[in-house]
């Protein structure tokens, strides 16, 4: 288990070395900061004076090495977007906003789905099982960025239940919430559906059935406990989604997170920003897969020893 | 008998009751027309530190230039800091005397010489990246008394004031401040001037500001706190309008409609904010520039010209503008500053007027296409913040250019990568420019069409190049007003661009919470005058 946790781990730091590289190299390839941040009348002087204060007249590779030397210390340069703070800090503040909309999308998509794929896969071949499969094909085709403008103008503007967009308590984040989870809850449906179909056709399920187990025990307790394993999989993926999926929805919304950031950086071509927030992003992606990982060994000895 | 005498009684309770609970709402009601959320779009850079960003400062609202401007006419009066200002002969040396009664928020005392003269310092440093600071820069300071400084200057510059108003390059900081609390002292509560004061700014949510009491020009905020909120997403801003969440927002025009048709209103700048272009860029002829590509096609006048007269500036405007824009006669030239040439006004019909059959004989005139080695005329599909309709804009061109019989290809690109383009005077393609605000005329050409403009100029020309040094070296009016015309003569005539609109900046209101607003239209975002906007009760 150890070594395989090793093994693990190791690869995640490659996986996130060569991250580096890809960010660096593809915010450089997108053109210089100088671009998006200097008006259109800006003199040779004015130009020259802001590349070398902002150390762009170094070779790339120069540029890389010191970006990632200070990255491992913790420091990622001055935002270029939001001047007088570290790109750090500026994604660490925005953060919570994230795995707070996140959050509630995960729980969102694990109360609507785990249900609704097992009553689906119980009551196959019904109208249960039939919208189930309509709420997952739905789900996989609607873009979120139209769920979302739909939600607002339905519930916000139409309705007046819920405010439209902006920062706020529980009641500003359900409708962004709910438009994350949307894809979320079509993806989880199936896979739970699909995993229960096979697990209740098992031989220790028909067993139960034969010694007069109530048949609620045997779906909830005996056949969701073995089927799990496969939305557990899917988690490590449905979290990271979550996280890069909140770039189109906090824009849509105004919700003040790491998603709203990225855009915001990119758009500026904050290039310190951008490599933070994907840098973060990428951590806590494989953080998670690696959890996931841990548990699916945890769960399934096979796996370990493979 | 004690019943009737009670029942009165209870009779006026409840109606004093009544009476009260409803001053109580009322007041309530009031209190919350106070507050004022106005939407506009997110900031190319979100800080305190105006000297950090292009000119589309967030805080307004709170911090004022040495230059007011009226805000029914735009021409430049005492409500900034400045109550009056003089030049000598040559324009080499500006004075500024201040007003004495102007004063910080937060009790960071009066505004004195010294923080002009720091303002200054920090504004000029070598991380500035202010729109227009050439035209600050270069100036020796010298404080005269404490409510007077004098600027001055290498050379003349005639147009310093516009350096010091509202699109301009300076605001006011307190020096008190900085030297209590340093850069952080503004990051976490910049000391202004203005008829607002700053309360707080969440990153990626906007600023908050108040009313100051008693603000020392006499003239108040006509509300208590104004919520300034960025929104990225257009379909967002309009539901923040039409679900009441907000009163005031800068909307894309193409979704102004949608909100008059919900009962909203639109409010526009008492002048044009902002004149829009298809520039052809790469015109670079002056003698031994190598950079000079031959191979475009509209080196050759009569492919200019074609192209000027294949164009519906009427339908343009109907579609981009909602009809609600002028046509614009010559890109950099107005009506309010030096230069404007009635002549070549009069002559637009004739010389520009939309006339297809005329531009094919003119390509044909040229031998288009066999005699051009490439004649494909390149046009650049682009997004830029505050100019939505520049996509559209782009595929309408096309439309008209390939109606003509022009061979044409769309390329899209961001705008930081056109700048990019342009920065190393490779943009070997047509595209559209704005100038907003209106820039004085010299700044305007400068940036343009003229050599002083480089690296970010489109059109280098002998003959203009000449009349450009002199009328920069030109100081008194009459004169530099000949020269001026006779430039935008040389380029109307040499079809240096194609002149699209002069533009109102345009809000929604909600009239239901605010009554008006007067803005001149000034300021790099267009708004301006916050502390004018009128709560509808």
């Amino acid at each position: 288990m150890r070594r395989f946790l090793v093994i693990r781990f190791l690869q995640a730091l490659l996986a996130l070395w060569v991250i580096t590289i890809i960010v660096f190299g593809l915010s450089h390839l997108t053109g210089s900061p100088i671009d998006a941040l200097l008006p259109d009348d800006a003199s040779p002087e004015q130009i020259d004076n802001l590349i070398r204060h902002w150390g762009l007249d170094r070779p790339y590779h120069v540029q890389y090495l010191t970006f990632l030397g200070n990255a491992l210390q913790g420091d990622f340069g001055e935002s270029l977007k939001w001047r007088g703070q570290s790109a750090l800090g500026v994604v660490l503040q925005r953060l919570p906003a994230t795995l707070q909309l996140g959050g509630l999308a995960i729980l969102i998509s694990v109360v609507v789905a785990i249900p609704l794929g097992v009553m689906a896969a119980v009551r196959k071949g019904t109208t249960l099982d039939a919208s189930a499969n309509v709420i997952a094909l739905l789900g996989q085709s609607l873009p979120t960025f139209w769920l979302g403008i739909i939600l607002i103008w339905v519930f916000a503007v139409g309705l007046g239940w819920l405010p439209t967009s902006g920062y706020g308590g529980i009641t500003y984040m359900i409708l962004p919430a709910v438009a994350m989870a949307w894809f979320q809850i079509a993806a989880l449906t199936r896979l739970t559906r699909s995993a229960m179909l096979e697990v209740l056709d098992a031989e220790y399920v028909k067993l139960a059935r034969l010694k007069g187990v109530p048949e609620w025990q045997i779906v909830w307790k005996h056949a969701l406990r073995n089927a799990a394993i496969v939305p557990l999989t899917y988690f490590g993926v449905l979290a990271g989604s979550i996280l890069t999926g909140s770039v189109v929805i906090e824009t849509v919304f105004a919700w003040p997170g790491t998603g709203w950031l990225a855009i915001e950086a990119i758009r500026g071509r904050d290039f310190p920003v951008v490599q933070t927030v994907v840098l973060v992003f990428a951590v806590v992606y494989l953080g998670l897969n690696f959890i996931v990982d841990a548990l699916y060994a945890y769960v399934d000895p096979r796996i370990r020893y493979d | 008998m004690s019943e009737p005498t009670r029942e009165p009684g209870r009779a006026v309770a409840w109606l004093g009751l009544a009476v009260i609970a409803g001053v109580a709402l009322s007041a309530a009601g009031s209190a919350e027309a106070q507050r004022i959320v106005m939407v506009i779009d997110p900031p190319s850079v979100e800080t305190n530190r105006f000297w950090a960003t292009s000119g589309d400062f967030g805080l307004e609202p709170s911090h004022q230039p040495l230059i007011g401007q009226n805000p029914e006419t735009g021409e430049y009066d005492s409500s900034g800091l400045a109550r009056e200002w003089e030049h000598n002969e040559d324009f080499t040396t500006w004075t500024f005397r201040l007003h004495e009664d102007a004063e910080f928020h937060f009790d960071w005392g009066p505004v004195t010489a010294a923080d002009v003269v720091h303002s200054y310092e920090l504004h000029t440093a070598d991380d500035s990246t202010l729109i227009g600071i050439a035209l600050l820069r270069g100036a020796e300071l010298e404080v005269i008394d404490d409510h007077t400084v004098a600027f001055h200057l290498p050379e003349p510059r005639p147009n310093y004031l516009f350096a010091n108003a509202g699109r301009g390059s300076l605001h006011i900081y307190s020096k008190a401040q900085f030297d209590a609390e340093g850069l952080e002292g503004y990051d976490t509560r910049p000391a202004g001037t203005g008829e607002l004061r700053y309360v707080e700014r969440v990153v990626g949510r906007g600023v908050v500001f108040e009313k100051v009491e008693n603000h020392w020009s006499g003239e108040d905020a006509r509300y208590d706190e104004l919520d300034l909120r960025f929104v990225q997403e257009a379909s967002t801003k309009l539901a923040l309008l039409l679900s009441g969440e907000a009163h005031v927002v800068v909307l894309p025009r193409e979704l102004h409609q949608d909100a008059i048709d919900a009962g909203m209103e639109i409010v526009s700048s008492t002048g044009p904010a902002m004149q829009t272009a298809w520039l052809f860029n790469g015109q670079y002829t002056l003698p031994d520039d190598d950079v000079l590509n031959p191979d475009l096609p509209w080196l050759d006048v009569r492919v200019r010209e074609a192209i000027n007269r294949a164009i519906d500036r009427e339908a343009l405007i109907d579609v981009l503008y909602d009809g609600r824009a002028e046509p614009l006669v010559q890109f950099a030239m107005d009506p309010r500053h030096e230069g404007w040439n009635q002549d070549i006004a009069d002559r637009f019909e004739e010389m520009y007027g939309f006339d297809p059959e005329r531009a094919k004989a003119l390509l044909e005139e040229a031998g288009y296409p066999d005699s051009f080695a490439d004649p494909v005329i390149p046009i650049l599909s682009t997004a830029l913040a505050g100019n939505p309709e520049f996509g559209t804009m782009a595929e309408l061109m096309q439309v008209f250019m390939d109606e003509i019989g022009l061979q044409t290809e769309v390329r899209e690109l961001d705008w930081a990568g056109l700048a990019s383009l342009r920065r190393a005077r490779e943009a070997h393609l047509t595209h559209p420019m704005r100038n907003a605000p209106v820039r004085p005329t010299e700044v305007g050409i400068d940036a343009y069409f003229s050599s002083f403009g480089r690296p970010f100029n489109v059109y280098e020309d002998p003959e203009v190049d000449a009349l450009v040094a002199e009328y920069k070296q030109t100081l008194d009016p009459e004169g530099r007003d000949r020269l001026a015309q006779e430039i935008f003569r040389l380029l109307f005539e040499n079809y240096a661009s194609v002149p699209i609109a002069a533009v109102a900046a345009d809000v929604a209101i909600n009239p239901e919470h605010v009554a008006g607003w007067t803005f001149p239209g000034v300021t790099s975002a267009g708004i301006s005058h916050f502390h004018l906007v009128e709560p509808a009760n």
